[in-house]
């Protein structure tokens, strides 16, 4: 008898467990988008992620808004917004997702969900590829090229705190700062990701080492509230992913 | 049989050895819990300080009242001393002192007007959020911080008259509420001059009933070209001239105004439709046109230099212009009382663009800024190079 319960409740608990596990049908569009369009706050002040040129909204926030909006099936419409309001306008509701290069604020969960990040624009360490330099920690002894009071210039400092020393090179531009690194005045550069991408578009030829120092992902923003609407943008951003869409997007602008 | 009508009596020997065990208990879990209580931070006051500086107008917008450790408020006063600044303007949320109607909590703004007056600055209050209570009906419209509904203007200048009875002679100027001319600042409403104009009146006689000597500051608008009808805001040149139209220049005593630079060095000539340094300069001609000639304190400045934004300079520029604005107010603006730079640090970063406003970064560490300032503030003037020249 004690045997045959047992097994009852293994079965109840093998059956609830498949129909947990099973994926939850997506609600219809209209319970997650009334207005069946996505109104997307952005902050237009911001290359390479949202800008205006000629008077027409572009960057790499842009396609991907655009893109989001075609993979949910609805229109997009823009809200423009200064970074001070771009959480207020998703607590009241003007917007239905933020994309301005947000990152992922631990201080912001109580109001927001943050989607699978797009890009990571931490700190670059970039060495040429033939002298290749995997860490802060092997910097020391070298010199490290780097933009006078920039993050990087911060960055580098704390490093200098916790490492054997090495020689700090501050230039005026962070161009000037990779520029040395690449003709070999300095061993290595350090400067933000989106800088270090853009500078090596310009010179493909130069064969390169690219570590990251530091983290910092950028995702979308949904109201904590509207769980349906951030599980509908997670699938799309996993759709936009495995199809290749949002690496090249990244590719077109960075 | 005998029969005992007696009621019978408590054993006391028994009642006071069960008691007393009880207070041994009771005595071991207070040692407990006091042993494992986390220390309170450790901020004692210093010695008396003063601020000495060859610029006396040197102003910080510092960002303490969300610190949660007592030291780190300390650290950014200590700091801000050392940086030559005699003044700083700090923010008094309502909804963090009055979470509750008549209930006031004056813990955090005790604990950062206490340190400033220990390191000998003086501070400029900045008053504005509005606490869940005093929003209106939450489930009729989404509110933010900012929607202050007129019904409720009464109740904020109770607020503002305690806080200047609290601390007068100690902080005597008090800007209220902030940036006014846009939407957002404005609880997602359209911009509303006139209404602006009742709250000052609303605030004015109470705040000086509390504190005679009490400076009461129109906010500061934000630099911006909006124009009429826009759902952002509105231009700051038109709103201050509708709010001296709406009649409220009898209910200010000084002006605060926000000037940033952007991306124009400190001496670029202003203009109506162009957003600068010395954008300042117009909305003091509408002060003139009005006949008023109070003060005006610059109570937001500075440059950005942020690696991307539009709007930023390079570090090295934001170094030379935010100088180089000290310089033109030195030689060009008797009627500025301070002029503060936006901003000293912030608690925790936004990993956006604001970060590159502040002098020092999260973990204390000064930016060449903040070293430039200091040495500004202390008259020495250095021609060393600060980089190298292009490789």
């Amino acid at each position: 008898m004690k045997r045959r319960l047992a097994l009852l409740f293994a079965l109840i608990a093998f059956v609830v467990s498949v129909i947990l596990w099973l994926p939850r049908p997506a609600p219809p569009i209209e319970a997650i988008l009334p207005a069946r369009e996505l109104r997307i706050g952005i902050d237009p002040s911001n290359p390479p992620f949202a800008f205006s040129q000629a008077d027409v909204l572009t960057g790499l926030d842009i396609d991907l808004a655009e893109a989001l909006a075609a993979e949910i099936g609805v229109p997009s419409r823009y809200v423009l917004l200064g970074f001070d309001g771009l959480y207020d306008a998703l607590k009241v509701g003007q917007v239905d997702i933020v994309i301005a290069a947000l990152t992922v604020d631990p201080a912001r969960f109580g109001l927001a969900r943050y989607s699978q990040p797009y890009f990571n624009a931490g700190m670059l360490l970039i060495s040429a590829a033939a002298r290749p330099i995997e860490r802060m920690a092997d910097v020391s002894g070298r010199r490290l090229a780097l933009e006078f009071g920039s993050e990087a210039d911060a960055e580098a400092r704390r490093w200098l705190r916790r490492v054997q020393p090495f020689t700090l090179q501050p230039y005026e531009q962070p161009s000037h700062a990779l520029d040395a690194a690449r003709i070999g005045e300095a061993d290595a550069a350090l400067t933000d990701a989106l800088t270090a991408r853009l500078y090596l578009r310009e010179h493909p030829d130069w064969q390169t080492n690219a570590a990251y120092v530091t983290v910092l992902p950028l995702a979308i923003a949904s109201h904590a509230d509207r769980g349906d609407l951030a599980v509908a943008i997670d699938r799309a951003m996993t759709a936009l992913f495995a199809d290749g869409t949002i690496d090249a997007i990244i590719i077109k602008w960075l | 049989m005998l029969i005992n009508f007696r009621t019978p009596q408590p054993e006391w020997g028994k009642i006071v050895a069960r008691a007393l065990r009880w207070l041994v208990r009771i005595a071991l879990l207070w040692t407990l819990i006091t042993a494992f209580k986390p220390a309170p931070p450790r901020a004692p006051l210093m010695p008396p300080q003063t601020v000495e500086t060859t610029q006396p107008r040197l102003c910080l917008h510092t960002r303490l009242i969300d610190e949660v450790d007592e030291w780190k408020i300390q650290r950014s006063l200590i700091m801000a001393r050392e940086l030559g600044a005699r003044t700083i303007v700090e923010f008094f949320p309502w909804a963090y002192i009055e979470g509750a109607r008549g209930q006031y909590y004056w813990g955090q703004a005790d604990r950062i007007i206490r340190h400033a007056q220990n390191q000998g600055l003086r501070v400029i209050a900045r008053m504005g959020y509005v606490p869940a209570w005093a929003r209106g009906d939450t489930r009729e419209a989404l509110t933010t911080l900012n929607t202050l509904p007129p019904a409720v203007y009464a109740d904020f200048a109770a607020f503002v008259a305690a806080f200047a009875a609290r601390y007068a002679g100690t902080v005597d100027q008090i800007i209220i509420w902030n940036e006014p001319n846009l939407a957002f600042e404005w609880g997602y409403q359209a911009v509303d001059p006139a209404g602006y104009a009742r709250l000052l009146q609303a605030v004015y006689a109470p705040a000086h009933a509390a504190n005679p000597n009490v400076v009461i500051l129109a906010a500061g608008l934000a630099p911006t070209l909006e124009p009429r009808g826009s759902p952002h805001g509105l231009d700051d040149l038109l709103y201050l001239d509708d709010l001296y139209a709406a009649g409220a220049g009898a209910y200010f005593d000084a002006l605060a105004v926000h000037t940033y630079g952007f991306t124009q060095p400190p001496d670029a000539a202003p203009a109506p439709d162009r957003v600068n340094f010395r954008r300042a300069e117009l909305l003091r001609d509408i002060m003139t046109r009005y006949g008023d000639d109070a003060p005006v304190y610059i109570t937001e400045t500075g440059w950005n230099d942020h690696p991307r934004w539009t709007l930023a300079v390079r570090p090295s520029q934001r170094i030379a212009y935010t100088l180089g604005a000290f310089e033109w107010m030195e030689a060009h603006w008797d009627w500025v009382d301070a002029l503060c730079v936006w901003m000293f640090r912030t608690p925790a970063a936004t990993f956006s663009y604001p970060d590159y406003f502040t002098l020092v970064g999260v973990d204390f560490q000064p930016k060449p800024i903040y070293a430039a300032l200091q040495a500004y503030a202390r008259g020495q003037v250095s021609d060393q190079p600060l980089w190298l020249p292009p490789p």
